[in-house]
């Protein structure tokens, strides 16, 4: 009896990938129990050794993240460890998902070879590249599925391993504090100033 | 309220008074009601216990992983009966834990009307659908709404069309929102009558228990601080308090059993370890929502009921309804800061009653509504004609945050004899056992209505002064969080399953209370009418017990 309106669009947001899919279906614990390497990682100086990637299809990853969620003037998917999220998650419980989310990594970099004669790797692109490329290919399942590993590295609990040092929720203005007192926000303090 | 569980343990061949399957928004108030009455009662739970501390703002394991919630593939859809049944068409969502949905839910407590019981009355047919008038009157349940708002505690304050009522809410409005101030202005510009938000939360410590701490974790969320008045922290403890209550999680009711006159004899479980168990009892209460009430009733077949136990109409799973529901955002100058406090702080009743006038059958509200958890607001917060990802996505997501809000429309679904939960053919769940199929079709005045107040919240968001607006398109129902109408109570046995006590038709000892037995599903908002609906069905089955009629 969850309510109704909100809730329909989280499941609808969810959903929509097949990632999603894999995230419904996952076990609670197996989840925790993996993203804590993640934890690790993030912390760690010494970059742990890729556990489900090869070296150059976390570069390529890494660097779709970052087109996806990218580092301006505020940080973006690599501060936030999105990579190290995505490599351990296909490590153990999102590993269904490993395959078809690599298979549609070698066909992005395909066309690329066939657009651009010589290249061979989206991570050594140049980001003019990188743009136009992930342009066209953005309604693929592929990008669905990295637009929706990106996002929720950026924005779940730091405790999965992305979202490192809270970067993505002091972007938007999120604050993990759990508890307030009214006021809340500028229209309603300044209702009650005017003795709403 | 805290009471220390009590110790009660019914050895497993205990024939206890009753049984009731589920323990959720009613099945908690009716074990509470048998038990405080002298009457010994094991309540078997599908989930399991979740104490209130271990709650977490994790939205992963609680909106993606969501392990206390059916499972998305365990049933199939459909539209109507000529088409394929299919998995995952439709997600059903509720709550499998100690509480139930009364756990999850956003805590939105809108009493029924009186014209929610006699539309048809005042309204004349409604070709081709199975609207009804109740066998009782809001007046015969006003007593228990006020009962219910005062045992669990909920915050209000009534507004000007509020039906009438008995006793003020127990506690005042939860302070108001940016949200709930925007929508007050906007409303009024319009004519319109806004009011607080009735809410099943506490504004001020009651029973025990604290105030609410304003956290934003309201819908989907289990509430650490036990300011949501979930059945797991009010009545519950108190049915358990008595000593004469056990409720015993990780239950899996696959079967109630009948003996050879036609009476319940109990109920046939799966324990955690899908080992099966018979627990005896002299009646049985299920409590188990609007689609697996009926789904158990039709799972128990037998040589004396061999469509299913008080299936005699052939209306068990029919005449399901789910609530319309649209939602409109809007996005305005300065922060509104949404991810704070409750879900809605203000609401407004224009628009409640069907109107000839409008062309098509229907009524709702309107509500101010948050939709900020920062991984969900990521992925589906901005207008969809937005960037989706990129530099420009960034920018709008960092700029659009915090000044973003909702309004969102809440209404009626008309009971359509062939909107129905239904046992799948083919699929069979982790037990083994046939799978729920859902067929359901939106009856076009249904959408009407949804359009009808999305425009109307889009004029409110525009007259608050929101300097861009956008719409989630209206579209049939993909998800649904009510689940009622699927055992409907009535005074005949040949076009209704349960009667006005909810006790059904075919079967002496055997209650029904839960959305299953909602004639008409309301405006958008059917907990407070479930859990009222369980108080007075619960003093009626202590009456009967008492009374040797069972």
């Amino acid at each position: 009896m969850i309510d109704d309106a909100v809730s329909r669009r989280v499941f609808l947001a969810a959903s929509t990938t097949a990632l999603a899919s894999a995230w419904l279906a996952a076990d609670a614990h197996d989840l925790r129990a993996s993203l804590a390497h993640a934890v690790r990682a993030a912390r760690s100086c010494d970059p742990l050794p890729w556990e489900s990637l090869a070296p150059e299809q976390a570069a390529d990853l890494g660097a779709i993240a970052a087109q996806i969620f990218p580092t301006d003037e505020t940080p973006g998917a690599r501060e936030a460890h999105v990579i190290n999220f995505l490599d351990h998650s296909l490590a153990t419980w999102a590993a269904p998902q490993r395959e078809d989310l690599l298979r549609g990594l070698d066909e992005l970099n395909a066309d690329a070879a066939r657009r651009w004669p010589g290249a061979s790797r989206f991570a050594l692109l140049a980001p003019k590249r990188q743009l136009e490329l992930l342009h066209a290919r953005d309604q693929t399942p592929f990008f669905q599925q990295m637009r929706f590993a990106t996002l929720v590295g950026m924005f779940s609990l730091p405790a999965y391993g992305g979202n490192a040092e809270k970067v993505g929720w002091k972007l938007i203005g999120f604050e993990d504090r759990y508890a307030w007192q009214p006021p809340f926000g500028d229209y309603d303090a300044e209702a009650a100033k005017d003795g709403h | 309220m805290r009471a220390v569980r009590a110790a009660v343990r019914f050895r497993p061949d205990t024939t206890v008074d009753f049984v009731v399957v589920g323990s959720g928004a009613s099945g908690g108030i009716v074990a509470k009601q048998l038990a405080t009455a002298g009457l010994s009662v094991v309540v078997l739970e599908q989930g399991p216990r979740i104490e209130p501390e271990q709650f977490e703002h994790d939205e992963i394991k609680t909106l993606f992983q969501a392990t206390l919630q059916n499972p998305p593939a365990g049933f199939t859809f459909r539209r109507t009966e000529s088409d394929p049944a299919r998995p995952g068409q439709i997600q059903l969502l509720y709550h499998r834990l100690v509480g139930g949905g009364s756990v999850m839910f956003t805590a939105n407590y809108w009493r029924f009307r009186e014209v929610d019981f006699v539309e048809r009355s005042r309204l004349g047919a409604v070709s081709g659908t199975g609207l009804v008038d109740w066998p009782i009157r809001y007046r015969d349940l006003e007593r228990y709404y006020t009962k219910a708002e005062w045992e669990l505690g909920v915050s209000g304050v009534p507004g000007p069309f509020d039906p009438p009522r008995s006793r003020p809410y127990p506690l005042p409005p939860l302070p108001v929102k940016s949200s709930g101030v925007l929508f007050e202005r906007g409303a009024r510009a319009l004519g319109l009558h806004p009011q607080p938000a009735p809410l099943c939360i506490l504004s001020q410590p009651f029973h025990g228990r604290p105030a609410c701490q304003h956290c934003g974790y309201c819908l989907g969320f289990g509430c650490e601080f036990r300011a949501k008045s979930s059945t797991l922290y009010t009545v519950i403890p108190m049915a358990e308090a008595t000593g004469r209550c056990e409720v015993r999680p990780n239950c899996y009711v696959r079967k109630i059993e009948v003996d050879d006159r036609g009476r319940a004899t109990g109920a046939t479980y799966f324990d955690e370890n899908k080992q099966e168990h018979f627990q005896p009892a002299r009646a049985v209460v299920l409590c188990c929502n609007g689609a697996e009430t009926p789904r158990l009733l039709l799972l128990s077949t037998s040589n004396r009921f061999p469509n299913g136990l008080a299936n005699s109409s052939g209306l068990v799973g029919k005449y399901l309804m789910f609530n319309g529901y649209s939602t409109s955002s809007g996005v305005f100058e300065r922060p509104l800061n949404e991810y704070k406090s409750v879900m809605a702080t203000r609401v407004l009743y224009d628009f409640y009653e069907s109107d000839p006038r409008r062309g098509f059958y229907g009524g709702g509200a309107l509500d101010a509504r948050a939709f900020v958890y920062p991984t969900m607001f990521a992925l589906a917060g901005l207008p969809q004609d937005a960037p989706s990802w990129g530099a420009e996505y960034k920018h709008m997501l960092r700029d659009y945050y915090t000044r973003t809000m909702n309004v969102d429309g809440h209404s009626t679904s008309l009971p359509l004899e062939t909107n129905t939960i239904s046992l799948d053919p083919d699929l069979k769940d982790a037990w083994g056992l046939p799978a729920m199929r859902v067929t359901y079709k939106d009856h076009s005045d249904d959408l009407a209505m949804m359009r009808f107040l999305q425009d109307k919240a889009i004029e409110v968001l525009e007259a608050a002064g929101a300097s861009r607006t956008w719409r989630q398109p209206v579209q049939e129902t993909t998800l649904a969080a009510h689940l009622l109408g699927t055992c409907r109570m009535g005074d005949d046995p040949r076009t209704s399953v349960v009667d006005r006590h909810h006790r059904a038709h075919d079967v002496r000892n055997l209650f029904i209370c839960d959305g299953s037995s909602l004639v008409t599903g309301g405006r958008g908002q059917p907990t407070a009418t479930i859990q009222a609906l369980a108080y007075r069905a619960g003093e009626h089955i202590v009456e009967f017990a008492r009374k040797g009629k069972i």
